[in-house]
C-alpha cells in the first residue's frame, strides 16, 4: 500500500481532471488562436492578422459603452448586495419568532433560475398591464402606467435592482457562516464595558467579519460580472445597446452578428479580467486556510 | 418573554420590504398563470381577475410542448450530475484521505475552475462542440455541465468526506478487510447523505442553466425548460403570458421547495469547505 501512496490518488483525480482540462482548456486555447486570425462569419479561420481583432475592439464605441456599463453594473450590484446582506445576516443570526420562515424566504431567489426570474419580472414590469404598475397605481403612488423597460436608463436601473435581489441569498449565506464563527465572549465582555450595539457592530463584528466580506466581494464581482440572463431576457441589451454589458455584447457579436474574431478578442479580454479576480480569490482563500490551519494546529 | 417579542417585531419590520419584493414575482407568477386569457391586458392594470382558469396549465402543456422540454431538462440534469459525481467521488476521496504530489496545485486548479464561467468561454465551447459534431445534441450539455460543475461537487464532497472519521476504515483494515471492501462497506454508507446533497445541487445547477443551452441547442424539440420558456417570450409580438407564467410555475416551484428544504446543507458545506 505504501508504494501506491503517490500513484493511487493521482489515478483517482485523473479522469475528472482530464474532462475539466479538455472542456475548459480547449475553448481557451481555441479562443486565443481565433482572436489572432481573420474569421469568416461561418467560423472559418483565414490566417493570422496579428492583433487586428483587438485593435478593432478597442476602436469600437459600443465596446467602451458596454465596458462602462459593466463597471457600473458590477460595482452597483455588488455594493448594494453587501450593504443589504450584512444587516440581514446579523438579524437572521439572532434568535427571533419566525426566523425559520424568514430564512427560507430570504433564500428563495437563489432557488430559481435567473432566466425564470427575469421572465417573470419582464411580465411584472410590462408597460401596459404589468402588475408592478397595478400595485403602484392601487397604492396611489402614480396615476399612469410606466413603461419600465422602454428607456435604457430606467431599464438598466431596474435590472441592477433585480441583480441585487438575486445576489442577496448567496451573500447572506456567506455572512451567516462568518457570524456563526464569531467568539461570543468578546460580545459579553463588551457588554460589561457598557458598549452599545452600534459599538459592538463597529468594533467587533465588522473587523472580525472582514475576511468574509472580502470573499463575498470577490465572489460577487465574479458572478455579477459574468451574469447574462437578467439583462438578456429583460431587454437583450437594448434599447439601442443602452443596457448592453460586456457579456451581452459578446453574445450578440458571436451569435447574432457573426463577428467571431472580435468576439474571441472580447472573450479573451474578459477571461483575463476574470483570471485576475480569481487569483485574488484564491489568494484570499489560501491565506484564510493557512490562518485556520495554524489556529487549529492541523 | 416580551423583549423577544419586541425584537421579533422590529426585525420583521426591517425585513418586510425585502420579503415583499422577494415574494412579489411569485405572486405575479401565480396570479397570471390562472388568469383567463382576455384578462391579461386590461386597463387600468389590476391584480384581480374573474375566475381561476386551471385549464391554463393543461393548455400550456400541450401548446408549448412542455412535456418534451421537461424531459430534456431532466435528461441533461440527471446525466450531467451522474457524470460529475462518478468523476468527483474518487477525486474527493483522494483529496480528503491521501497526501499526493501536486495536491496544492490541484486544489488551486479546482478553485480556479470553480470561478470560470461558461459565458466567457461560450464561443470557444461552441466551436469545440462544432469540432466534435455535437451541436444540437443534448449530450454536449451533459459534458459541459459536468465539467463546469465538478469543481463545486469535488469541493462539497471532500469537505464532507473530511468529517467522516478515518479510524473506522483503519479499524476495518486491521480486522483484515481489503481496502476496496472497507471503502464499499464502511465509507460509502456514511458518505451517502453527502453525495445525495451534492447531487441535488448539481442537478439544480443543470436545471437552471441558460446560456449554454441557448447556444448549443438549435431545434425546439431539444430545448431545455429555461430556453423553452425564454423562446415563448423573446422576439414575439404576441406573448401568451398566462402560458409562460404557468410554465414558470411548473418549472420553478418544485425545485424551489427542494432547495428550501436542503439549503442548510449547502450553507454547511460552504462553511466547511469552499468559503471557509
Amino acid at each position: 500500500m505504501k508504494s501506491l501512496n503517490g500513484f493511487k490518488p493521482l489515478a483517482m483525480i485523473l479522469p475528472g481532471l482530464l474532462l475539466a482540462m479538455f472542456i475548459i482548456g480547449y475553448p481557451v486555447l481555441d479562443l486565443a488562436n481565433t482572436s489572432l486570425q481573420e474569421v469568416s462569419r461561418f467560423g472559418q479561420l483565414r490566417g493570422f492578422t496579428g492583433f487586428d481583432n483587438f485593435a478593432e475592439v478597442f476602436s469600437d464605441p459600443l465596446f467602451w459603452g458596454s465596458l462602462k456599463r459593466t463597471a457600473i453594473w458590477t460595482v452597483t450590484v455588488v455594493l448594494g448586495t453587501l450593504v443589504i446582506s450584512l444587516p440581514i445576516a446579523i438579524i437572521l443570526n439572532d434568535d427571533f419568532y419566525g426566523r425559520g420562515v424568514a430564512r427560507v424566504i430570504i433564500m428563495l431567489p437563489w432557488a430559481i433560475s435567473l432566466t425564470m426570474t427575469a421572465v417573470v419580472w419582464r411580465w411584472a414590469l410590462n408597460g401596459r398591464a404589468g402588475l408592478l404598475n397595478a400595485t403602484l397605481m392601487d397604492m396611489g403612488i402614480m396615476t399612469e402606467p410606466i413603461e419600465w423597460l422602454a428607456e435604457a436608463q430606467l431599464a438598466f436601473t431596474v435590472e441592477m435592482m433585480i441583480g441585487i435581489l438575486v445576489s442577496i441569498p448567496f451573500t447572506t449565506t456567506i455572512f451567516l457562516g462568518g457570524l456563526s464563527s464569531l467568539p461570543q465572549d468578546s460580545y459579553e465582555a463588551s457588554m460589561v464595558d457598557g458598549a452599545t450595539r452600534w459599538d459592538q457592530f463597529r468594533y467587533i463584528t465588522l473587523p472580525l467579519m472582514k475576511p468574509f466580506i472580502n470573499i463575498a466581494i470577490v465572489l460577487n464581482v465574479i458572478y455579477v460580472f459574468n451574469s447574462l440572463p437578467i439583462i438578456w431576457v429583460m431587454t437583450e441589451g437594448g434599447p439601442a445597446n443602452g443596457t448592453d454589458i460586456l457579456v451581452t455584447y459578446l453574445y450578440k457579436l458571436a451569435f447574432r452578428f457573426g463577428q467571431l474574431g472580435k468576439a474571441s478578442a472580447i472573450s479573451l479580454i474578459m477571461f483575463g479580467v476574470l483570471l485576475l479576480f480569481t487569483v485574488i480569490y484564491v489568494v484570499l482563500v489560501m491565506r484564510d486556510e493557512k490562518d485556520t490551519a495554524a489556529g487549529e494546529d492541523e | 418573554m416580551p423583549s423577544k417579542l419586541k425584537k421579533s417585531l422590529i426585525y420583521w419590520a426591517f425585513l418586510s420590504p425585502l420579503v415583499v419584493v422577494i415574494l412579489f414575482p411569485f405572486a405575479v407568477m401565480l396570479v397570471t398563470a390562472v388568469r383567463p386569457r382576455d384578462e391579461l391586458f386590461v386597463y387600468p392594470p389590476r391584480w384581480g381577475f374573474s375566475e381561476f382558469r386551471w385549464d391554463n396549465f393543461a393548455e400550456m402543456w400541450v401548446k408549448t410542448n412542455f412535456g418534451e422540454a421537461l424531459f430534456n431538462s431532466l435528461y441533461v440534469s440527471v446525466l450531467s450530475t451522474v457524470l460529475a459525481l462518478v468523476l468527483s467521488i474518487p477525486a474527493a476521496y483522494a483529496l480528503s484521505r491521501y497526501p499526493f504530489p501536486g495536491k496544492g496545485a490541484y486544489r488551486t486548479f479546482l478553485l480556479m475552475t470553480q470561478m470560470m464561467s461558461p459565458i466567457v468561454l461560450v464561443l470557444g465551447l461552441f466551436r469545440l462542440m462544432v469540432a466534435l459534431g455535437m451541436v444540437g445534441n443534448l449530450n454536449s450539455l451533459v459534458l459541459t455541465y459536468a465539467a463546469f460543475n465538478m469543481a463545486f461537487t469535488i469541493w462539497m464532497l471532500q469537505s464532507y468526506f473530511s468529517t467522516i472519521p478515518r479510524d473506522l476504515e483503519e479499524a476495518a483494515w486491521i480486522d483484515g478487510a481489503s481496502h476496496l471492501n472497507s471503502l464499499i462497506r464502511i465509507f460509502l454508507p456514511l458518505a451517502v447523505p453527502a453525495m445525495a446533497v451534492t447531487a441535488i445541487f448539481s442537478f439544480i445547477n443543470g436545471w437552471n442553466e441558460f446560456v449554454l443551452a441557448l447556444t448549443m441547442i438549435r431545434s425546439s424539440d431539444d430545448f431545455t425548460l429555461p430556453v423553452q420558456i425564454y423562446s415563448q417570450v423573446a422576439g414575439r409580438y404576441q406573448v401568451e403570458w398566462h402560458h409562460v407564467m404557468a410554465g414558470t410555475v411548473l418549472a420553478t416551484v418544485p425545485v424551489a421547495i427542494v432547495f428550501s428544504w436542503l439549503q442548510k446543507y449547502l450553507i454547511r458545506g460552504m462553511a466547511l469547505g469552499a468559503v471557509k
